[in-house]
């Protein structure tokens, strides 16, 4: 039975390239998202309301297991 | 004869070494990872920065100091002091309005000293012009992200007095 991973290993190395390239460009952008919300959580703990810094850690921590997930999706080595 | 076999480096020190032309073993699939452990680490500061906020930790000094007389500030004078058991500087201002402020002498940006510009109401920050209403402290213009930690200001018998920030 055929599955995406098997349709990956024998897709064109152009394509897996490109794939490599947007899941890293993802992680990037996820990380930026993180950067930002550990900014405004140090403020606004810096600024005594402490509102912010468990919805940040949440959105930090959900961000990290997308980060992770797109892990899943990178093309195999070549063999 | 043989030839000297040295040891393998172990695999984070392939991945990361420290000569420049060694880093070509880093892959991007390598560098995917490593994006996920960066990620890893803002998740613990964001966790870091939770358990901060609920901490209490050291507290600074608490009750009634003097700082100076009356007489001692001109209309538009500053003068910089520090409350006992605290390394904080504070600055406290005699504003043109003929009201008192204290607030910390440092920039809630990168900490650089801050001053009164006598005239303007405004306090600077010469480091990245940043600029502070002496009035309320709050931001007014430049990068800092948050207005100056105030004290509690009280005028005794011509002796101005500080709230410990505690």
């Amino acid at each position: 039975m055929s599955n995406f991973r098997r349709a990956q290993d024998e897709a064109h190395p152009n394509k897996t390239s490109t794939l490599t390239l947007a899941i890293i460009v993802v992680q990037i952008l996820l990380i930026t998202l993180q950067i930002w919300l550990l900014y405004s959580g140090l403020n606004n703990t810096l600024e005594h309301n402490r509102d912010v810094a468990i919805p940040a850690l949440i959105a930090s921590f959900i961000l990290f297991l997308a980060c992770c997930g797109l892990l899943y999706f990178l093309p195999g080595r070549k063999r | 004869m043989g030839t000297k076999q040295y040891p393998q480096p172990p695999d984070w020190q392939r991945d990361f070494p420290y000569r420049q032309e060694e880093a070509r073993l880093v892959t991007r699939r390598e560098f995917s990872r490593m994006l996920c452990l960066i990620s890893a680490a803002m998740v613990t500061g964001s966790g870091y920065v939770a358990i901060r906020s609920f901490w209490k930790g050291k507290k600074g000094p608490a009750g009634r100091f003097a700082v100076c007389s009356v007489s001692e500030l001109p209309l538009g004078g500053t003068r910089s002091f520090q409350l006992p058991g605290s390394n904080t500087p504070y600055i406290l201002i005699h504003l043109e309005n003929g009201q008192f402020r204290a607030y910390e002498q440092k920039c809630t940006h990168l900490s650089c000293a801050v001053f009164y510009k006598a005239g303007t109401g405004k306090i600077e920050c010469p480091c990245h012009n940043g600029w502070f209403d002496a009035n309320t402290g709050e931001v007014v213009q430049g990068p800092p992200p948050r207005p100056l930690p105030a004290l509690e200001v009280m005028v005794e018998s011509g002796q101005v007095y500080v709230n410990g920030p505690a």
